[in-house]
This record gives structure tokens, sequence and C-alpha cells, in this order.
């Protein structure tokens, strides 16, 4: 027994493993009970997702390798990257993958995942909470290009009122702190 | 004039090949040197691509001629095969359509004519064993290292005499129209590649090795257990390509390790409950038809990691920590496991360089290789002879039968 050990002679300090035991090997199978998740099995690593992607090049962790890390368990890992929230939801790579893998999908559910631990970014809750103080995502910011148009300053029947009234009541609305 | 045909080897391409030629009315001597027939698909438990069981035979033992045993006792009824077990070629001369034929037969001690299998000396004695519940001839055989007094006694106690312990070795000289290599592959035991462990520690097995662990009708039943201590095994890990593809061992993908890899990892997660499976791979080749055993074993769970192995390190629980280079996610990944299973390369056998060199054929990494005729078939070798199976290069069942085949096609058509 002693001479298996002999063998190893790569520089046991430097090389630093993941230990798979602290891993959660459930996280797989929470991502396959969730909507359009079942399929994530199917995967085989072929890359076909991230060369199909249009922002990965940007990513630490490329669609294929977020695929891979919820198969062998990195669920904070995951849970707490960015890509998850920079997707594009172009569904790219979901449309391209050869083994029917719903990229796009399981990012989404990975997000919802996320959003339930309290993991959203910054940014995002920014987003969310101008949502939910202003009722809309974007603001006519100057009178003067509706005029230049030929168009009345206000926009015609824009009332975002009952959207704020709604949205208060959603699952936004708790996650950004500003609902009931 | 065809025949008689010398068939070397009697594993399921030489098989397919004698009952073919047999039925065909042709003559044929088949030699095996071990005691009996089958090979390597002897202990295989269930076979891709059908999933099939390889030991139909037990369980069909009252039945003659059902599918794949129909050809193993076929050999032993069929009047045009003369099978000599125990048995090897000492020298081979002549020429094309007439070549003398010299074969050396190690005794057998036991007539499996006389043989009625009751089990009184493989209860008494360790040198009298059934090699396996299929064999054929169906009968005991003998270990002579393990010959002693109590052995001779249970021998002299035989009820139907079957037993001769005092038979010596004898040999035989025979003319033959035509040779068919048929000398099938020998599992690589991995011990010259480092990295592995291979022969360091018992629980670092190759897939023929667990091949047996799995068999229902082998040692522990199908249940698997750390050779180390007998506990239950949780996690496996197996490894493809050790030895193969490799400059410094055999320079081939031996084709079928990933198909049998992925068959004993799907009866694993299916049968045996709650066992974690993960394959280190640097590609998953499950080539055509195949592709299915490889979606199987991911919907079952089975995990695949893409990259090599850095070092596996005994543990004092018995368990080995196995280091993993991860080239998907550029990680070094660190295992528990009961079980480290190779997929070792598929070498030639033993024996094979012999009757290349004697017979003057060409080799393809230690195999035979067919000549270069341009014919499709590839199964000539020489002036009147031929291979098949995988004394050709790694090779599954249902190719090796094909080619044995093709062989019998080319006999019959007068050995060209
Ligand atoms: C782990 C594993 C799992 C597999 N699973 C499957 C599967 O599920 N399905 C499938 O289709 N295939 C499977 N295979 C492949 C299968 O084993 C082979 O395709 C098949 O057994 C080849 O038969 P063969 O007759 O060519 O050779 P062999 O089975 O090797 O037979 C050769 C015979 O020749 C004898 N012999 C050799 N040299 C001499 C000599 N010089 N003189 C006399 N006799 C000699 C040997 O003793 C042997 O009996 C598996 C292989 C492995 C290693
Ligand atoms: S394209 Fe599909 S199969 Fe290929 S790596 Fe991406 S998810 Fe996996
Ligand atoms: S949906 Fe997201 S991950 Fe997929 S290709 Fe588009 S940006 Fe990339
Ligand atoms: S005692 Fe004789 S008949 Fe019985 S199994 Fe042994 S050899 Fe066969
Ligand atoms: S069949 Fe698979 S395991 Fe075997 S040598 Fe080829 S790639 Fe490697």
């Amino acid at each position: 027994m002693s001479e298996a050990g002999e063998h190893s002679t790569t520089p046991v300090t430097l090389v630093d493993p993941i230990d798979i035991s602290t891993l959660d090997p459930h996280f797989r199978n929470e991502i396959r009970s969730m909507p359009n998740g079942d399929d994530l099995y199917a995967c085989f690593a072929c890359t076909t997702c991230t060369a199909a992607c249009p922002i990965a090049c940007q990513w630490t962790y490329k669609p294929h390798q977020l695929i891979r890390m919820i198969l062998l368990g990195m669920r904070n890992e995951v849970l707490s990257s960015k890509e998850i929230w920079e997707c594009l939801t172009c569904f790219q790579c979901q449309e391209r993958c050869p083994q029917g893998v719903r990229v796009t999908d399981i990012i989404f559910d990975c997000k919802n995942l996320a959003a339930e631990e309290g993991l959203v970014p910054e940014n995002i809750l920014g987003l969310g909470r101008q949502l939910l103080e202003s009722g809309q995502l974007y603001q006519v910011t100057a009178d003067w290009e509706r005029e230049d148009l030929g168009l009345e300053p206000e926009v015609p029947g824009l009332d975002p009122e009952p959207m704020k009234a709604i949205l208060h009541g959603t699952r936004t609305g708790r996650l950004v702190g500003g609902g009931d | 004039m065809v025949g008689p045909v010398l068939i070397v080897g009697a594993g399921v391409a030489g098989m397919t090949a004698a009952v073919e030629l047999a039925d065909a009315g042709v003559h044929t001597v088949l030699v095996e040197r071990l005691s009996t027939v089958g090979g390597n698909a002897l202990r295989l438990y269930k076979a891709f691509p059908t999933d099939d069981c390889f030991f139909c035979f037990e369980g069909n033992r009252w039945r003659p001629g059902i599918r794949k045993c129909f050809y193993r006792s076929a050999l032993t009824d069929q009047p045009n095969i003369d099978l000599r077990v125990n048995t090897t070629v000492v020298d081979i001369s002549g020429t094309p359509g007439s070549f003398t034929v010299r074969l050396r037969t190690e005794p057998t001690y036991v007539d499996p004519k006389k043989c009625i299998l009751c089990g009184l000396c493989t209860t008494r004695s360790e040198a009298f064993k059934l090699s396996s519940p299929q064999c054929q001839p169906q009968t005991v055989s003998v270990d002579p290292t393990l010959l002693d007094d109590e052995a001779r006694r249970v021998a002299s106690e035989c009820p139907t005499h079957a037993i001769d312990l005092d038979a010596t070795p004898s040999e035989d000289t025979l003319v033959v129209s035509d040779i068919v290599i048929a000398t099938g592959y020998h599992e690589f035991k991995p011990q010259g590649v480092q990295e592995y462990g291979y022969g360091e520690h018992p629980n670092i097995i190759t897939q023929l090795e667990l091949a047996e662990m799995l068999d229902p009708t082998g040692p522990s039943g199908g249940v698997l257990l750390r050779p180390s201590d007998g506990a239950p095994v949780e996690r496996v890990m197996m490894v493809q390509c050790v030895g193969s593809r490799s400059v410094d061992h055999f320079p081939f993908c031996s084709k079928i390790c990933c198909v049998f890899a992925l068959k004993h990892a799907n009866i694993i997660a299916q049968e045996h409950n709650g066992i974690r499976v993960d394959v280190v791979y640097m590609d998953i080749r499950t080539y055509d038809r195949h592709e299915r055993y490889y979606r199987m074993a991911r919907r079952a769970g089975v995990g695949f990691i893409r990259g090599r192995v850095s070092r596996v390190v005994p543990r004092d629980d018995g368990r080995l920590d196995v280091v993993i280079y991860d080239s998907l996610l550029d990680q070094y990944l660190q295992y528990e496991v009961d079980l480290f299973v190779l997929s070792s390369a598929l070498e030639p056998s033993e024996g094979t360089a012999a009757l290349i060199s004697q017979l003057g054929l060409q080799d393809r990494s230690g195999f035979v290789a067919p000549v270069e005729d341009g014919s499709v078939d590839g199964v000539m070798a020489g002036d009147h002879v031929f291979v098949c199976g995988t004394a050709l290069g790694p090779a599954e069942v249902p190719e090796s039968v094909t080619q044995a085949r093709a062989v019998v096609s080319r006999i019959l058509q007068g050995g060209v």
C-alpha cells in the first residue's frame, strides 16, 4: 500500500483541489426539478453553447462551464456568479445545443434560486427598485426629445401608478425590499 | 479440395467460423489453448448492444440450441468439428493449401463424455473446478499444480470413472488446407502506467476484473465489494484510455473500452442502488449505435470528468483519494473512491506473434494485419490464411462474428 503513495510525486502542496465532498450533490436535482431544467443531465460538454454566446468571451465561467458546475454541485459558485445575471437571454445557446439542454432556461432557474437566497447583485436590485418607484424602466428624460419629433411633452395615456401598485405585491417587490 | 481447416482460438470468432464451416460440410479442427471454449466473452455478464446476459447458458441449460449457446453445444455435437482444448500449435510447415501442422495437447484429466457434473470432486478438492457455468465442454477442469493425496482419492471415487490423473501430454500432426487465426485479445495489465498504481493496491482494478465482480454467477454473486477488505463499494471511478492512444504503450484507440465502461457504469447505476460512478475521460468514443450508452449513462446520473488523473493516494480507511485535473473547468478536483477501475488497452493475445512469424504474415500494432488486396472484408492474412475477430484488433462481438462469417464465405469459395 505504501508504494502506491510513492509515485505521487506531483508537488502535493501546489495543487489545491476542490474537495468534491464539500459540494452539493443535490444541486443538479434541484435544477432538474425546476421549469425546463430536466434535460440538464444530457449535457456532454461540447461547448456549442459557449461558441454561440455573444457575451461569454467576457465571462470567467462560460455557459458550458456553468452547466458543468451545476452537474458537479458547485451551488455557491453558480448562484453567486455574475454571469447568470449578465446573460442577455438571447437563447442562442439553447437554440443550438445538440442535446436539447435548455441553457437559457436553466440560467433563469439559477437566477430564481439566487434571488430567493438574496444573491441578486446590487445593480439588478437598483433596476428593481426603479421599477417599483417609477413603475417603468425607461423614462422620457428631456422634453425636447419629443418636441423635436413634433410630439406633445407627455406620453398620452401613460400612467405608471397601477404598475407600481401591482409590483409592490409581487416577488419583485419583496426582493428589492420595497414590497409588502 | 477444401478442408480440413485449422482454426486457432475458440472465442466467439473461432467458434462461429467452426460451426458455420462444419454446417457447410467442411471438416474443421478447432484448437483452444484453455480447457474451455468461449474466450473473453465467457466472463462479461451483460453484452452490448442487446444487453442480453452472456450467461444465458446457466438459465437455459435444459434447452439445446438457444441463440448464443447454440454454437457452444454444436461444438461438441457437430461431427464435422474436431474440438481440441488445452491445445496449442507447435509448428507449421508445408505450402498454402496443404499446411502441415503440429499440435500439442496438455492432458485435461477428465473425460467430458463421462463426467456428469455430480460435484463430488469440486466440493472435495481445490484441484477440480468448473471454470464457468457455461464452459464447453461441460466438465470440470483440473489444476495440475494442486493435485495432492486428497485429489487422488477423490479421483478414484468419481462415480463414472471420468478422471484419469495419469494422463500425459500428446502431440499430433495434421495436414490442413486453410488456417484461420482467431486468437483474440488480452486485456493489458497496466502495471507500467505509473500514475494509476495498478498492482499496488487491491482496490485498483481493470474493467475485465470489474465484469467478474458484477457477474451474478461470480465469486461475490454480483455484489460490489472492496477487494481490500470486503466492505461494500459506495463510489466507483473509471479512467478511460489507460495504455491506449499512447506512444509509450499502444498507439491505437482500443475502440470498445468506452462502450464497455459505460455498459458497466449503467449496470452499476441501474442495478446497484446508491453507488456513485464517475468516469474520467479524454474523449468518449461510443461509436455508431453505441452513443445511446453514453446518453443513458448521463441520464442515470453517472458523472463525467474530462481530464486526467494527477495522483491516487490510498487512505487508512481503505478508500483512495484521487486528484483529477478537470480540463473543462481548469480546476483540480479531489474524489474519495472505493473502487478505481482502469479501462485498459486491448493487446494481442500471447502466441499471436509466433503465428505471425511462422506464417510470414504482416502485423499491425501486434495484431494480425489483413493483406492489402483491396477486398472490403479485410479477413485475408495470406495465401489460404485468414483472420477474424479481435485477432485483427479490438472489436465487439457482432463485428467478430461478421468477420468470422466472411472467412467462412471465402473458404467455401476456395480459399481466395
Ligand atoms: C471488459 C470487456 C467487456 C466487453 N463487453 C462486450 C460487450 O458487452 N459486447 C460485445 O460485443 N463485446 C464486448 N467485449 C468485447 C468481446 O470480449 C470481444 O469482441 C470478443 O470476446 C472477441 O472474441 P474473439 O473470438 O475475437 O477473441 P477471444 O474472446 O479473445 O478468444 C480468443 C480465443 O483464442 C484462444 N487463444 C489465443 N491464443 C491462442 C493460441 N496461440 N493457441 C490456441 N488458442 C489461443 C484464447 O484462449 C481464447 O479462447 C468486451 C470486452 C471487454 C474487455
Ligand atoms: S451546447 Fe448543450 S451539450 Fe453542449 S456544452 Fe452547451 S449545454 Fe452542454
Ligand atoms: S442566452 Fe445568455 S448564455 Fe445563452 S447565448 Fe445568450 S447571452 Fe449567452
Ligand atoms: S466426480 Fe466425476 S462425474 Fe462428478 S463432477 Fe467430478 S469428474 Fe465429473
Ligand atoms: S475506446 Fe475510449 S477508452 Fe478506449 S482507447 Fe478509445 S477513447 Fe480511449
